[in-house]
């Protein structure tokens, strides 16, 4: 989370660039990026058309992007080497080279709350960090992707008996962290829940151990390493009860970059770079490969949701 | 039986000893004026009889009976002794009227409406009725000490402790203050005067004892002590007040 | 601010959970504060050096700490409240510490003569502390007591740590759903703001009219 000044000019820069790029160009501004696209693939000293952010990238050497640093298999800072390791980071690995092999990435910490801001002030230029698509953050930032589906899950002692869908999460007290949409989805699916909300998802667990709460809910990636790291003490009840499409979250508007990010995620769907990325990461927690997804190329901004907070 | 007797008190504070060997009766209605120059112990004196300075050695009855330690014992015991200090200590967040009610309605159980119309009559007494309503700050330091002289008596006790009650005042308040203990004294009160008014003593006491490096060297009555002092000390003394 | 503006129940409910958190908390401050104090300035010095340790052992953890302590760790002795009454016991025994201090420095402004006029009065040790001493006390520290007051307020907001729902909390959580972070966060300021300035303004009001003319 550090904000360096030569940072600033970057985003000034790439604002000056967005800028041009909106008064320069018209309607055929996707099919331009598809050719410079096409281009990388076969050689990766891309060249792309001036204005772009790819270009600017590519010349300044140099991408930000937010990551987790505290989500085993997505984004871990490695305590021994601090280097942080995981799918999101294969995945920022594997569309940065496709823009120039010797760009340099700068991992920054995102957590939940500031991967907005952080987008929308120009401290990162990206954001890779279990970030669900929903229409509510459509509304100030866009997504590319998504590059993985994570269902979520209820996670409860090993012994309880009582609760086998999100239903019976009815009337009963449910935890999860600050900051997700899981909170929002428990609340649409089982509205009478009381619904906790603790900082990570390891005091959820001991909330449940403490009998404060009976239940844990959030996307199964998760779920599934702390059910491995209880020793039986939890389960699952694999009753995933809506999908968690993970999306690149970048700045509003810049289609172009959007597009290119979506063109290179199918191209590493198809070689089996994405596999390989899972394998080494989630794979390794005892997570199965699933078949890549289905990227979402929107046109349109959707209508905000009307929203409060859950009870 | 005398109503105060202290038998061979001593009290010392750090290496200052403030009291040596002190042996003094007070009987019931007597008018006992101490003197001596400061720092004499005279002050402890008169502090060690409610315990307010707790004592080394020695003895100190009050009726015939020890004075008791730390406890309800000794708030009983307190609440028979009136006390009157150098700097009035009248209570500052409470009216004229509530430091006077207060010890008859908290330490004497007394229903709130009768301490209300005695301590009207003891301010009447004292001459500060109109203000009973004020708070201590708003009065002169002759109105203040007559309102804590009123406080004291409001005990009903059995005996008044004044220390040196008027040496704090402006000279043109002190005898407002000492016309109300003159009355008192010619009422039969038992009081013990720390002082250092000689007029007052030599027209009020019945006895003068006169005090020097934690010592009482002298105890007589005001006309003997005044005109043929029997220490070189008292001499000493009473020369220096004189000619001052 | 259209998102403020649109979820304007969620700041009230907010601010009412944060005005009760509040108030019982201090309520509770008050009383331990008190008691500290008393103990502080106590004869007996096994009372001093419990009043002691209390105070500092307080005032050199962070509240988070306690917070947590508290919420996962008296379960552990079989005790289980709810996150609202763990919040209440954290701030008002965190806040009783500064309360305690404040009071005992107020004890020392008040002159030993009333102390003293009191004892030779006959009134007992605690009639002394309750009647005489601890009003003139309580007067001198209005002003610092209320800006504990204020900083309690603030201090509340911590308690969403353990899921207590109050402003913070649900702001938090309405910044997430409406993915619009900044204004509801700005928002969230404005509603400590209407808590926090009129009770400034009140405390400024209470303390110079239990002021003693001096």
């Amino acid at each position: 989370m550090t904000w360096k000044p030569t940072k600033k000019l970057f985003a000034l820069a790439m604002a000056v660039g967005l800028l041009a790029a909106a008064c320069g160009d018209d309607d055929d501004t996707t099919t331009d990026t598809t050719e410079a696209t096409e281009q990388t693939t076969e050689d990766t000293a891309a060249e792309f058309e001036a204005g772009t952010t790819m270009a600017d990238i590519a010349e300044a050497g140099t991408i930000t992007v937010g990551v987790k640093y505290d989500q085993p298999g997505f984004g871990l800072q490695n305590p021994t080497t601090s280097e942080v390791e995981g799918f999101d980071v294969e995945i920022a690995r594997l569309i940065v080279e496709a823009i120039g092999e010797d760009v340099e990435i700068e991992f920054v910490e995102s957590v939940s709350r500031n991967r907005e801001p952080f987008l929308q002030d120009g401290t990162v230029d990206l954001v890779i960090a279990t970030y669900t698509i929903n229409d509510a953050r459509k509304q100030v930032i866009d997504f590319a992707g998504p590059y993985f589906v994570a269902e979520q899950d209820i996670m409860v002692r090993a012994d309880d008996e009582t609760i086998e869908s999100v239903d019976d999460l009815n009337g009963k007290n449910v935890c999860t962290v600050t900051g997700s949409t899981s909170a929002t989805n428990v609340a649409a699916s089982a509205p009478q829940a009381s619904v906790t909300l603790l900082d990570t998802y390891s005091q959820c667990a001991e909330a449940m151990t403490d009998g404060r709460v009976e239940a844990v809910t959030t996307d199964n990636t998760i779920l599934a390493g702390l059910v491995q790291a209880s020793d039986g003490e939890y389960k699952l009840i694999e009753a995933p009860f809506s999908e968690e499409p993970y999306g690149i979250g970048l700045p509003k508007g810049d289609d172009d970059f959007r597009n290119f990010i979506n063109d290179r995620l199918e191209e590493i769907f198809e070689s089996g770079e994405w596999a390989e990325a899972f394998e080494s990461t989630l794979g390794a927690i005892g997570l199965d490969t699933p078949e890549p997804p289905e990227v979402d190329r929107y046109t349109e901004t959707p209508p905000a949701p009307t929203t409060t907070a859950a009870p | 039986m005398p109503l105060v007797e202290l038998e061979r008190v001593n009290k010392s504070f750090g290496s200052l000893q403030a009291l040596r060997d002190v042996d003094l009766v007070i009987e019931a209605g007597e008018v006992v004026v101490v003197i001596g120059p400061s720092g004499s112990g005279k002050s402890t004196l008169c502090r060690t009889i409610n315990r307010l300075e707790p004592i080394d050695s020695g003895r100190i009855l009050f009726e015939g009976m020890p004075i008791p330690a730390e406890g309800r014992e000794l708030a009983r015991l307190r609440s028979d002794i009136g006390m009157v200090f150098q700097s009035f200590n009248l209570f500052a967040h409470k009216s004229i009227l509530d430091n006077i009610t207060l010890g008859p309605i908290k330490a004497r159980k007394l229903p709130k409406a009768q301490a209300r119309r005695e301590a009207m009559e003891l301010l009447e007494r004292v001459g500060i009725a109109d203000k009973a309503d004020r708070y201590p700050t708003e009065l002169s330091g002759g109105q203040q000490q007559r309102a804590a002289i009123a406080r004291a008596l409001a005990m009903e006790p059995k005996l008044m402790l004044f220390d040196e009650p008027t040496s704090a005042l402006d000279p043109e308040m002190i005898k407002e203050v000492l016309d109300v203990m003159r009355e008192l004294a010619a009422e039969g009160t038992t009081m013990l005067v720390v002082s250092h008014e000689m007029g007052f003593a030599r027209s009020a006491a019945n006895r003068v004892v006169f005090m020097d490096a934690g010592e009482i060297l002298e105890s007589a009555p005001p006309d003997q002590f005044f005109d043929a002092p029997s220490t070189d000390r008292a001499r000493n003394f009473l020369s220096k007040i004189l000619v001052h | 601010m259209d998102v403020v503006l649109d979820n304007l129940d969620v700041f009230t409910r907010g601010m009412r959970t944060t005005v009760w958190l509040t108030g019982l908390s201090f309520a509770l401050a008050l009383v331990v504060g008190t008691l500290v104090a008393v103990f502080r300035v106590s004869p007996v010095p096994p009372l001093r050096w419990v009043g002691t340790l209390y105070v500092e052992t307080v005032r050199n953890t962070p509240l988070t700490v306690l917070f947590v302590l508290f919420f996962f760790g008296l379960t552990k002795v079989g005790i289980l409240y709810s996150a609202f009454t763990t919040a209440v016991i954290v701030l008002g025994g965190y806040t009783g510490a500064f309360v305690g201090e404040m009071l005992r420095s107020g004890i020392n402004t008040v002159s030993r003569g009333q102390a003293e006029a009191a004892r030779a009065l006959g009134l007992t040790f605690p009639q002394v502390l309750r009647i005489v001493v601890l009003p003139q006390a309580l007067r001198t520290v209005v002003a610092p007591l209320g800006g504990l007051a204020i900083a309690l307020i603030k201090n509340s907001s911590i308690a969403s740590v353990v899921a207590v729902k109050e402003l913070s909390y649900l702001t938090g959580q309405l910044g997430n759903d409406t993915a619009r972070y900044v204004p509801v966060l700005l928002g969230a300021a404005a509603a400590y703001l209407v808590l926090t300035v009129p009770l400034g303004i009140a405390i400024e009001a209470l303390n110079r009219k239990v002021a003693i003319r001096r």
